[in-house]
């Protein structure tokens, strides 16, 4: 189980990675895309759950034979896809205000956005 | 798809959920038709509610199979939905006047679906889609706004409430991976540990509760008044009844949030009582008030209710303010039909017999531990000083016959007349402790003048909390906590 340990390493990494990207990048975009990073990672963990019990595609051939017991779990697969759609529709929402908001400052630098008043 | 329907409710159920998504269709392609479609859902869904109060009835759904949709509806889910009908209704009025056009009815619709799907669902992934169609349509509905930084506002809703979600995500995948179910069940029969934390530091964050929840107060202050009186009145509620659920399934849950909830009350109040801004105030009271939700899953419903009633009807008379400067409050007189709700929104919250609030303060008081409620009632003191800032404008009962149809905040009104019958209906059940209640408002009162003087000095601001670097790390500092609080035993 080695190899699945290192995954889950290197998936653990990627949402660090990505947290990270977004708390410390002073540039609006690329916040986005560091929080598309995390977003990835998820979809990178689901995918690794689902091929714990095996790394055939869970689709039954059409002769409805069962051809072996190595099929992938299909529930975190459909569940990601799910999450996947969300993930692209908030991710092209933003980038929408992001252009509208390059017109104000165009190097995107997110503490130039921060209104100046009291908390 | 095999649906499993055992009898007629549970398919009565099923529609009424899907009816508001088919009704924002329809009014973007009908517009003659999204009136009547807008007033169809928002009462269906205070009946369901009221209905569900009224019998004390539960109903559990499971659709698709053990490992589909599972829906539960039960008196706690209906305080929520009726409030969601309620406060939908009153913007929906309000909003008339505001000329909203087709797209604000049809996120109206999207928002009160959603927010009704997320009231109902008892498993992580549904709710994980419901909340994200209600962020996305929140974000719309505060880019409505005309401020020059309402793109900044909106940009970071969406921002923060997106990593959160992802972070949730995460936990359910480990929940999935433990316990090989998305059920709620599930998750409360593991053993505490980084799945738990991950799925609260989402529902944290998009309840509005301590740090993860410090963008609320701007966003909640700088969005147009009516999508202000949805974020602060029912949207938050969609983070908070998840929580208080998985409380209801494991106690250790509800000990783990317990310091949160105080953290977030006390965190609240303090700048609640700092700041100058009419409308800041009251969207760092709701992260106070969200505080005080969590703290118990047997009043939490109740409570919610009340604060949700009282802060969309402050929040929907806010276009009749004279400025949100609350320096310059004392000097403008307001007409009676605006200052009217001001005052029984301000006195609920700040729980004055016999308004709905007090009966909720009184039952939070009696479901948790002594120690716990006597610093409630320190607390109450608190927030008994921020109302009293709104409510120092001076009467004006002349003013209202000048102009009668743009002076009366109907929408206001109808959330703020359930505050006073349901607090009728109640003050007889709940404990009494009248004179507990007058010290307290006299000491807050005496608190308000206090502090009055010191705010006039303007020694020192407060400490700026809501840059975007500190919201993003005010979700890993509460993860980080609550993981070390496991580790530890502490809780």
């Amino acid at each position: 189980m080695a190899p699945i340990r290192l995954l889950e390493l290197l998936i653990l990494l990627a949402a660090l990675a990505g947290f990270a990207g977004l708390l410390l990048r002073r540039n609006l975009f690329l916040k986005v895309l560091a929080m598309d990073v995390m977003g990835s990672a998820v979809v990178a963990l689901f995918v690794l759950l689902a091929a714990r019990s095996g790394l055939r595609s869970p689709i039954l051939p059409r002769s409805g034979a069962l051809l072996a017991q190595d099929y992938a779990d299909p529930i975190p697969q459909a569940v990601i896809l799910t999450a996947i759609v969300i993930g692209l529709s908030i991710q092209a929402l933003l980038l929408v205000v992001i252009t509208q908001m390059a017109r104000i400052d165009p190097s995107l630098d997110a503490a130039s956005f921060e209104p100046k008043d009291q908390p | 798809m095999t649906l499993s329907w055992s009898s007629s409710t549970e398919g009565l159920l099923a529609i009424w959920l899907l009816v508001p998504y088919l009704a924002a269709f329809l009014a973007v392609l009908l517009p003659s038709l999204s009136h009547g479609l807008v007033l169809l859902c928002c009462s269906a869904t205070a009946f369901v509610g009221a209905e569900v109060l009224l019998s004390a009835s539960s109903t559990q759904l499971q659709l698709l199979g053990p490992l589909g949709v599972s829906l539960s509806l039960e008196p706690l889910a209906g305080w929520f939905l009726l409030l969601n009908g309620l406060v939908c209704l009153a913007v929906w009025l309000e909003a008339q006047r505001q000329g909203w056009d087709r797209t604000g009815w049809m996120l109206l619709l999207v928002l009160l679906g959603s927010l009704n799907t997320s009231f109902l669902t008892t498993d992580l992934i549904s709710l994980y889609v419901s909340l994200e169609v209600v962020g996305i349509s929140a974000f719309l509905l505060v880019l409505k706004g005309e401020t020059a930084n309402a793109h900044w506002i909106a940009l970071r809703y969406l921002l923060i409430g997106n990593t959160a979600m992802a972070i949730y995500l995460m936990g359910a995948g480990l929940v999935y991976a433990q316990a090989g179910s998305f059920q709620f069940e599930a998750l409360a029969k593991l053993l505490p540990g980084a799945p738990l934390v991950l799925v609260l530091v989402g529902l944290l964050a998009k309840a509005g509760v301590f740090l993860n929840g410090l963008w609320l107060p701007r966003t909640h202050a700088e969005a147009p008044a009516e999508i202000s009186a949805l974020l602060s009145g029912v949207v938050v509620g969609g983070g908070a009844l998840p929580l208080l659920r998985l409380e209801q399934l494991n106690s250790s849950i509800g000990e783990l949030l317990l310091p949160i909830g105080l953290g977030s009350a006390v965190l609240g109040l303090i700048y609640a009582l700092g700041v100058n801004d009419a409308k800041r105030l009251l969207a760092w009271s709701t992260l106070a008030q969200m505080g005080l939700v969590l703290l118990s899953p047997a009043a939490g419903g109740l409570l919610a209710f009340s604060h949700g009633l009282a802060k969309g009807g402050l929040f929907l008379t806010a276009r009749h303010w004279p400025s949100r400067s609350l320096s310059a409050w004392r000097n403008q007189p307001l007409a009676w039909p605006v200052l009217l709700p001001v005052w029984i929104g301000s006195l609920s919250i700040a729980g004055l017999a016999p308004l709905l609030g007090y009966a909720a303060k009184k039952q939070l008081e009696s479901s948790v531990r002594p120690d716990i409620a006597t610093l409630l009632v320190v607390l109450s003191v608190g927030s008994v000083a921020v109302y009293c800032r709104l409510c120092r404008a001076p009467w004006a009962l002349a003013k209202a016959s000048q102009a009668p149809g743009n002076a009366w905040p109907w929408g206001a009104w109808l959330l703020i007349l359930p505050l006073l019958i349901g607090g009728l209906r109640l003050v007889g059940q709940v404990q009494s402790g009248w004179l507990i209640s007058l010290a307290v408002l006299l000491l807050g009162v005496g608190l308000d003048l206090l502090l009055e003087r010191w705010r006039q000095q303007e020694l020192r601001p407060l400490p700026s909390l809501d840059r975007l670097p500190d919201l993003i790390g005010g979700l890993g500092l509460v993860g980080a906590g609550l993981l070390l609080a496991l580790g530890s035993g502490v809780v």
